[in-house]
């Protein structure tokens, strides 16, 4: 409680209180411990010397790694009941660790390496996710060949097939265009190229339909050399498809094909 | 029993390299079996709506 007279006791640099029964007396004198420390000796003798080793118990009173606090905790606290979270091979006080120690390092390892294995699984299938989504996808790979029944072609005919979204020339070439195409000296060619190496089976002729030049689809059987015409800048291929005259610069492409058997084509 | 678990013990997991290969090995063993599984679980649950159910009915 606090009143202006109580205050008044704490105000004053001096005070005379006289006991009234109902208050407690305030100590007016404070009587501190007075800190004893031992005097030096002087060192003279090796008694003298021997005075000032710190003998006896020697401990660390004040500092950084002296417990302030001192709790009684055994006196107010209950341990709790471990034993659902301790292993049954353990849980008797009695039980020898030693003997039942490979068996519970094994389940602990069996979990791990269970871990171990769902992780693995789980990666892998996420790697592969990822790449095979680099791969191409079944709708390019369902374009990505084409079959061709060959006697469908007649001879001195070009057919055009659509491939990779490019047109194709499969081309049946007669006995005479065959010996004019070999007979073309190499040399006099821009893109030098001998009709051998341009075809697996000299009557059958597969080049893409794209003009060297800019890209456009040539004619078949139109221009001066019998093969195929571009007409957009007008670039003349042989029955070969290679150039001879016009702007392009390069022979017609010839894709990756084979013979499966005798009757059938396979480009790509 | 004490001595299975110990052979075990010794013999698998004591090294970490035995540990690891034991762990490549059985992870080849349960793609192959969890696939199959999810597999068959799917086919059971989609029963009639997959196309290889229904496939006989368009083809013949």
């Amino acid at each position: 409680m606090l009143k202006p007279t109580n205050v008044s006791l704490y105000l004053k640099a001096t005070s005379q209180v006289v006991s009234n029964n109902i208050k407690p007396l305030h100590p007016n004198v404070v009587i501190t411990k007075k800190l004893v420390t031992p005097t030096p000796q002087l060192s003279l003798t090796s008694f003298t010397l021997s005075k000032t080793l710190p003998l006896g118990n020697v401990r660390v009173i004040s500092g950084p790694a002296v417990s302030t606090q001192v709790r009684w905790a055994h006196t107010d606290i209950n341990v709790p009941d471990w034993s659902q979270y301790r292993r049954d091979s353990v849980k008797s006080s009695v039980a020898k660790s030693s003997e039942s120690e490979d068996s519970r390092k094994n389940f602990t390892y069996l979990i791990a390496g269970a871990g171990t294995v769902t992780a693995a699984y789980a990666a892998k299938a996420v790697v592969t996710q990822f790449v095979s989504s680099m791969s191409a996808s079944a709708d390019v790979l369902a374009l990505a060949k084409i079959e061709i029944k060959l006697a469908e072609i007649p001879e001195g005919k070009s057919v055009t097939f659509k491939w990779r979204g490019k047109p194709l020339f499969i081309r049946h070439r007669a006995a005479d265009e065959i010996a004019t195409e070999q007979a073309v000296p190499v040399s006099s060619l821009r893109d030098p190229q001998h009709d051998n190496d341009r075809v697996q089976r000299p009557e059958w002729l597969v080049v893409i339909g794209v003009c060297t030049h800019l890209g456009c689809v040539p004619i078949a059987n139109a221009g001066d050399f019998g093969g195929y015409y571009c007409p957009c800048h007008g670039s003349h291929y042989d029955a070969s498809g290679r150039i001879r005259k016009g702007p392009a610069p390069l022979n017609l492409e010839v894709p990756f094909y084979e013979f499966p058997d005798e009757t059938t084509l396979v480009v790509g | 029993m004490a001595g299975l678990s110990s052979t075990i013990y010794n013999s698998v997991f004591k090294r970490t390299s035995t540990f690891a290969l034991a762990c490549v090995g059985a992870v080849f063993f349960f793609e192959r079996s969890f696939d199959l599984t999810s597999e068959l679980l799917f086919d059971k649950i989609n029963e009639g709506k997959l196309w290889k159910h229904i496939k006989h009915n368009y083809e013949k």
